[in-house]
């Protein structure tokens, strides 16, 4: 066997067969090469620092929150500012189900999916008949109203405990085992929405999608369906959601929404999305590590304080970058603006 | 000749305003209709009627003997009305191809039709408006002339049998004024449309149209062949205002 490397490649030769592997910086952006390493991250945090797992979970799912709404935030053609709602109803749905019916994971997923794209085709409408700040506050009233509703009915959820006692969707390992199972389940959910997403983002859909955005009036009258795309967007990624919801009730085994409704929750994923950049569905799994680990670190330099640091850090990243990290990458590729089109004569 | 578009007594009111008072016309198929009339006349208003972007008060509207009063404006494309706007609105942020990409996947129906066969079709009605060479920039950084080339474009994209061109002359210089005519003029030959032409400028449409319709605080006031027109005193008292003999 032998490893050469050569200025803008990698050969490896063993028993008389060549593999060749490019390490140009065009190369660098091959997606193979970062899903390669969100794999090898949680094994190698499992043998260095386990205790680091649930910080990879949460960055994960985090991610994978961010990821559904880039794709009603696109497709709507605007910005959701009350994601949590479906946490909300894919969690409880899920807790009720398995606490007082028990219920398998599989047939609680099923049921969090369904009801998430339930709640998305009902609240859909809000996207047509409302805009602006109005969709903007309509949307950030909901999971408010939801977390009332929470206190109001404490018989059924159990107000600011929350509901215990959820079947785990992993047993019988030690913790740190089941943390690493816990780990590449929250991310292989990550990479579906992420792959599914990048899908779409690259068909015909996309591009009606981003006339939508740019403008509704003028996509209609080109014969885009704008009610129908703003409506599936809306719904799909409402249940895409719903199952962070699931996952978060099987995960912790208990469900509070006082945990996931507030505005505090809302503040880490929209913190997400300024980092990665609105729309860009790869910067919202940099922007989930960034700020899991960020939480992370608040919380063990400033204790207290960290909340208070938080929507700080928002508003300097607000002034500062406007469109997230990505969006300074994107400045300099305007052309790779999504789906990328090349026509040659 | 077939009527392609028939307007029956279409009403418009914004508040204690009518913007459009019971107008009625017909377009045949393959004309030119010019539609003129001093600013705030209704113009616009109407064809945003018949586009469907504003709802009708009360009246008609018939497309190829299709009543279409009630259909939203994308089901009013995919029948073939099509139309470009008097303050260019390109998609900022998509580039010029795909701008004209999404006319050519959501205009008529085309069974079948893939996003490479778009983008191909794409090519073609930006080689036609000259903007091939612009296909891969940002449309909100083209000018003004090539913002209205790109708007034919996309509306020659999604198949119309009818186009409305809303004062496709303001803003632009005399030579880009007399290109814009031109192509027109070959986009009308080349297609087959047929053309709801919306103009200020009463020269172009002496050239161009074959039928003038008059707005006048929203009634019409003149219809009939642009020569008959340009000496209507009605028409030339809603423009230069009302004479006073001593």
């Amino acid at each position: 066997m032998e490893l050469e490397v050569k200025r803008d490649r990698l050969v490896f030769r063993a028993r008389g067969n060549k593999w060749e592997w490019g390490i140009e910086p065009r190369y660098w952006r091959n997606p193979a090469i970062y899903v390669g390493l969100l794999i090898v991250a949680p094994v190698v945090v499992y043998f260095v620092y386990p205790s680091l797992l649930a910080t990879v979970i949460e960055a994960n799912l985090l991610a994978a929150i961010a990821i559904p709404l880039a794709l009603m935030s696109v497709g709507t053609g605007r910005m959701n500012f009350g994601p949590q709602f479906y946490i909300g109803i894919g969690g409880y749905i899920a807790a009720l189900l398995s606490i007082h019916y028990g219920l398998s994971p599989g047939l609680t997923l099923l049921a969090a999916a369904v009801g998430g794209l339930v709640c998305g085709i009902l609240m859909s409408p809000l996207s047509i008949l409302s805009g602006g700040l109005y969709y903007t506050l309509l949307t950030l009233l909901f999971p408010l109203l939801f977390l009332e509703i929470t206190f109001i009915y404490t018989d059924i959820f159990k107000g600011d405990v929350g509901l215990f006692g959820v079947a785990p969707l992993v047993t019988g390992f030690a913790f740190s085992v089941n943390q690493l199972i816990y780990a590449f389940a929250s991310l292989a959910i990550m990479l579906i929405y992420l792959y599914i997403i990048d899908k779409t983002l690259r068909s015909r859909y996309a591009v009606e999608m981003a006339a939508i955005n740019d403008d509704e009036e003028v996509a209609n009258g080109i014969g885009v369906n704008v009610n129908k795309i703003k409506m599936v967007s809306f719904a799909v990624a409402s249940m895409m959601i719903a199952i962070i919801g699931w996952f978060y009730a099987h995960y912790y085994g208990t469900f509070a929404g006082i945990t996931f409704l507030p505005l505090a929750f809302m503040l880490k994923i929209l913190m997400v999305i300024m980092i990665g950049g609105r729309i860009q569905i790869y910067g919202n799994v940099i922007g989930g590590y960034f700020i899991a680990f960020l939480e992370l670190i608040l919380i063990l330099t400033m204790g207290d304080m960290s909340p208070v640091l938080f929507p700080v850090i928002l508003l300097v990243l607000l002034l500062t970058l406007r469109e997230g990290l990505f969006g300074l990458y994107r400045k300099r590729h305007y052309r790779e603006y999504m789906p990328t089109l090349h026509v040659r004569r | 000749m077939t009527e392609i578009l028939k307007v029956m007594n279409v009403t418009k009111n914004f508040g204690g305003l009518t913007a459009v008072d019971s107008v009625s016309f017909s377009i045949n198929e393959g004309e030119t209709l010019g539609l003129m009339g001093p600013n705030g006349a209704g113009k616009t208003t109407l064809v945003n009627m018949i586009c469907g972007s504003y709802g009708v008060d009360s009246g008609k509207i018939e497309f190829m003997g299709k009543d279409i009063t009630n259909l939203p404006p994308w089901k009013r494309c995919k029948l073939g009305i099509s139309r470009t706007y008097q303050i260019p609105r390109p998609f900022p942020e998509l580039t010029t191809l795909s701008s004209v990409v999404v006319s050519a996947l959501c205009g008529k129906d085309r069974p079948n039709r893939s996003f490479e066969d778009a983008a191909t079709e794409a090519t073609h009605y930006l080689e036609f408006a000259g903007l091939f060479s612009k296909r891969n920039i940002l449309a909100r950084d083209l000018t003004l002339f090539e913002m209205r080339g790109l708007e034919l474009a996309r509306a020659l994209a999604t198949g119309p049998k009818l186009i409305f061109i809303d004062e496709v002359m303001a803003g632009l210089n005399p030579v880009e004024a007399e290109k814009a005519v031109r192509l027109i003029e070959r986009a009308k030959d080349q297609f087959g449309v047929t053309v709801l032409w919306i103009e200020h400028v009463m020269a172009v449409l002496m050239r161009a149209a074959g039928r003038v319709i008059v707005l006048h605080y929203g009634e019409k006031i003149a219809e009939g062949p642009p020569e008959e027109i340009a000496n209507n005193p009605a028409v030339i008292e809603s423009y230069l205002g009302e004479t006073k003999n001593a």
